[in-house]
């Protein structure tokens, strides 16, 4: 089961990197990002997973024996980090738009007079 | 003492959100806010001197009073050991003279109140990533200083070019962060522990594969901060649109932080860099950086763009030197990584300074401004013959280091690789030289056009910041002793000593050991300010003493069609005759851009193909990277 979970989220990260090497289009590059960043989502929360675990928070009920939590300290990277890809994708998408009253075009073929 | 470096990073955020409230007001009070907050920083930074280099202390703070328990960190740290402090330096003299000239630079632009609260944010979380002391609190660090960046490099969105290298940053950045993450996720899969004193005491006794893998995705991370070798035309665009005071906070600061990440990854975190393997590929990836860099540098005809390429040519010393893996090496790459900073600082705000009066960057239209702009020119000089390692100016100091240690590092294995890489610095650096004569040329020398006939000098607040950096220049490469006694061997020892850190930091005793490394050759300075001046002596005195006639003074180029059967006489000089032979009555004037007309043409097809790898599409930009990436793991996986 946990092994399935790795192997989504690698194949998350390599696809994202697929998207933003393969297609023209900003925003799909943009989206590329995205995909990119659930994947490492993914992998980080299941670094912390257990199998059968519970939320890891303490109302005095949880604590018998045979309770296993799930490591609370991943969660809370998976969090900082969803909250930052997420700037981040806004950051990009706002660029894509000022790009596009700028150059006309979403083409990433056509946006290159920095070269060379 | 303790808290001294949560309280800098935390006085340049404060610094920005107070900034953003005051700054909308009235501009002054903003400035002052953000000067306070940038000197705050700055003091603590020097008032962390005495303890951590000379006294050898490790600071460390917990935040909430997480201490560690029983051997194992569980809150997150602050640890300033000699290393990060040296980094912590360099970042805050930069941010302060950046900020200086920015007063002066962004007067006349709109919304300033959100490029200082940016500005500060940048300086904060950079800061703070080299005095951290927990992985994950580096890569947030890294994520705000990428996002601040890409928003300041898009600050001038009207410039032309602005928008396309902001995006270009921010897409290939992320495959950077993305593999920072991806690395502490899979160490923290192992150990469980995000502190960096935790794992320099476990990581060197563990190796297995996902190990492996995440040195590999934690170094290709620093190295897209780094701007090394795939990912060069990232640095390349960012610094040619963003503001001359950001181009010097990208070169000087930003890629130092990459370099920093590199250093305390192969020397404290995994401590591999003993193995053969680490050393080529640090050693390697900064070989090429230095080369494949410095040639691009030749074809550009944008003044800041063509600076970006020396910038992360130079990065690719201080990379080379830091792979040896002695500690000549590591305490020369230190060096060179401070002087980067200032020369190449230097440089930058000197080429926003003539943009500030001429409006223009293009090597081809510019001209002659020695006679309108002598200070400005006067402190080009200077920034120049410091990164093209002239003496007596500190380029020439550490790079002297370099190569002592590249030489030192082949005679020790007997290693034809490293009789390579100390060809390939030697040749790096006549590279850097003859493109800074083609600058000079083009710039301060040759023609006045006529356009320019009323810019003056920048302003002497201007001027300031940069006279500070070009007397630090000089004063670093006279007395190169002092900061190797005093700086250099605390930082150097730390970085090699990294049972230290963690014993330090987890409350283990603490095993002191300075690194100890001797200079092959021992060279004066003032042996070499005497020879300097003997050469300006004769060069004034052929110059005064010249006669009219000695070379022939070349006409402009004829504008109108009608004229030109009149002026267009081919020069008499026959010197050029080699690299102008054709239409005998074509009128031709040896611009810079044709200074190495030879070299190039002969390397023709080399260029060419760089030209055209640069492409400026952003997926091609992406894809170097993955290419890179994939390639590093692999190797990684097949010989570390």
């Amino acid at each position: 089961m946990m092994s399935f979970n790795y192997f989504v989220a690698f194949f998350f990260i390599v696809l994202g990197l697929y998207c933003m090497v393969t297609r023209h289009n900003l925003f799909k590059v943009v989206i590329g990002m995205s995909i990119v960043d659930y994947g490492a989502n993914l992998l980080i929360v299941t670094v912390g997973a257990t199998n059968g675990g519970t939320a890891p928070v303490y109302t005095g009920a949880e604590i018998v024996a045979g309770t296993v939590f799930v490591d609370p300290i991943p969660m809370a990277l998976t969090l900082t980090s969803i909250v930052i890809s997420a700037c981040i994708t806004a950051m990009a998408l706002a660029l894509v738009i000022k790009m596009y009253q700028h150059y006309g075009t979403l083409d990433t073929r056509k946006i290159r007079r920095l070269n060379g | 003492m303790s808290n001294f470096p949560i309280l800098a990073v935390m006085a340049l955020f404060m610094g920005a959100f107070i900034n953003s409230l005051t700054g909308r007001r009235s501009r002054r009070v903003g400035n002052i806010v953000v000067f306070i907050a940038m000197a705050i920083a700055l003091c603590l930074m020097l008032a962390l001197i005495p303890p951590v280099f000379i006294e050898g202390q490790v600071i460390t703070y917990w935040m909430g009073g997480w201490a560690p328990e029983a051997g194992w960190a569980y809150g997150i740290g602050l640890e300033v050991d000699a290393l990060s402090l040296f980094f912590g330096l360099i970042v805050t003299i930069a941010v302060m003279v950046s900020g200086v000239y920015s007063f002066t630079y962004m007067a006349k632009d709109d919304s300033q109140v959100n490029f200082y609260t940016l500005f500060l944010m940048l300086s904060g979380s950079v800061l703070g990533l080299v005095l951290s002391g927990d992985l994950f609190n580096i890569f947030v660090m890294v994520e705000i200083m990428t996002f601040s960046a890409v928003a300041l490099t898009a600050f001038r969105n009207d410039y032309e070019g602005a928008l396309e290298g902001a995006f270009k940053y921010l897409v290939v950045g992320s495959i950077g962060s993305m593999c920072i993450l991806v690395g502490t996720a899979l160490i923290y899969a192992n150990l469980h522990t995000l502190n960096m004193a935790q794992m320099a005491a476990m990581l060197p006794t563990q190796h297995n594969t996902v190990l492996v893998l995440a040195f590999g995705f934690l170094f290709v991370g620093f190295a897209t901060k780094a701007f090394l070798f795939p990912f060069q035309p990232l640095a390349a665009d960012a610094h040619a649109v963003a503001p001359a005071s950001i181009s010097l906070m990208i070169s000087g600061v930003l890629t130092k932080c990459g370099v920093y990440g590199i250093i305390r990854l192969c020397y404290g975190l995994f401590q591999n860099i003993d193995t053969a393997a680490v050393q080529y590929l640090v050693t390697g990836f900064g070989c090429v950086t230095m080369f494949v860099c410095v040639t691009m540098a030749f074809n550009q005809h944008n003044f800041k763009r063509l600076l970006a390429f020396h910038s992360i040519s130079q990065v690719g010393y201080v990379i080379t030197a830091v792979g040896l893996g002695s500690a000549l090496g590591v305490s020369a790459g230190l060096f060179h990584a401070v002087n980067h900073t200032l020369f190449k600082g230097l440089l930058f705000l000197v080429a926003g300074a003539v943009q500030h009066e001429t409006g223009s960057l293009d090597l081809d239209g510019l001209g002659g401004l020695s006679k309108k702009m002598p200070r400005t020119c006067l402190l080009f000089l200077v920034g120049a013959a410091s990164i093209s390692g002239l003496p007596p100016f500190n380029g020439f100091a550490s790079k002297w280091m370099i190569y002592q240690a590249c030489f030192a590092k082949a005679g020790e294995s007997g290693n034809f690789f490293y009789v390579l890489v100390c060809v390939v610095a030697l040749i790096t650096s006549v590279l850097t030289l003859a493109s800074f004569v083609k600058v000079a040329q083009s710039v301060f020398y040759g023609q006045l056009p006529a356009r320019y006939n009323d810019v003056h000098d920048c302003p002497a607040a201007m001027r300031a910041p940069i006279w500070v950096l070009a007397a630090l220049c000089a004063l670093l490469g006279v007395f190169p002793g002092f900061i190797t006694r005093f700086f250099l061997k605390p930082a150097t020892g730390a970085a090699l000593d990294a049972t230290a850190y963690a014993d330090q930091m987890l409350g283990g005793s603490h095993a002191a050991s300075a690194a100890d490394f001797q200079l092959l050759g021992n060279w004066s300075p003032l042996v070499w300010v005497v020879l300097l001046l003997v050469v300006c002596c004769a060069v004034t005195i052929v110059a005064v003493s010249a006669k009219k006639g000695m070379a022939p003074v070349l006409e402009p180029a004829p504008l109108a069609p009608t004229d030109r059967e009149d002026v267009c006489v081919a020069p008499e000089n026959a010197k050029y005759e080699p690299f102008f032979s054709g239409e005998e009555s074509e009128y031709s004037q040896v611009g810079g851009s044709d200074l190495f007309w030879g070299f190039k043409e002969n390397w023709r097809k080399y260029f060419s193909f760089w030209h055209r790898w640069h492409s400026g599409i952003v997926n091609d930009y992406a894809l170097y990277g993955v290419v890179a990436l994939a390639a590093v793991l692999l190797y990684c996986l097949l010989f570390v």
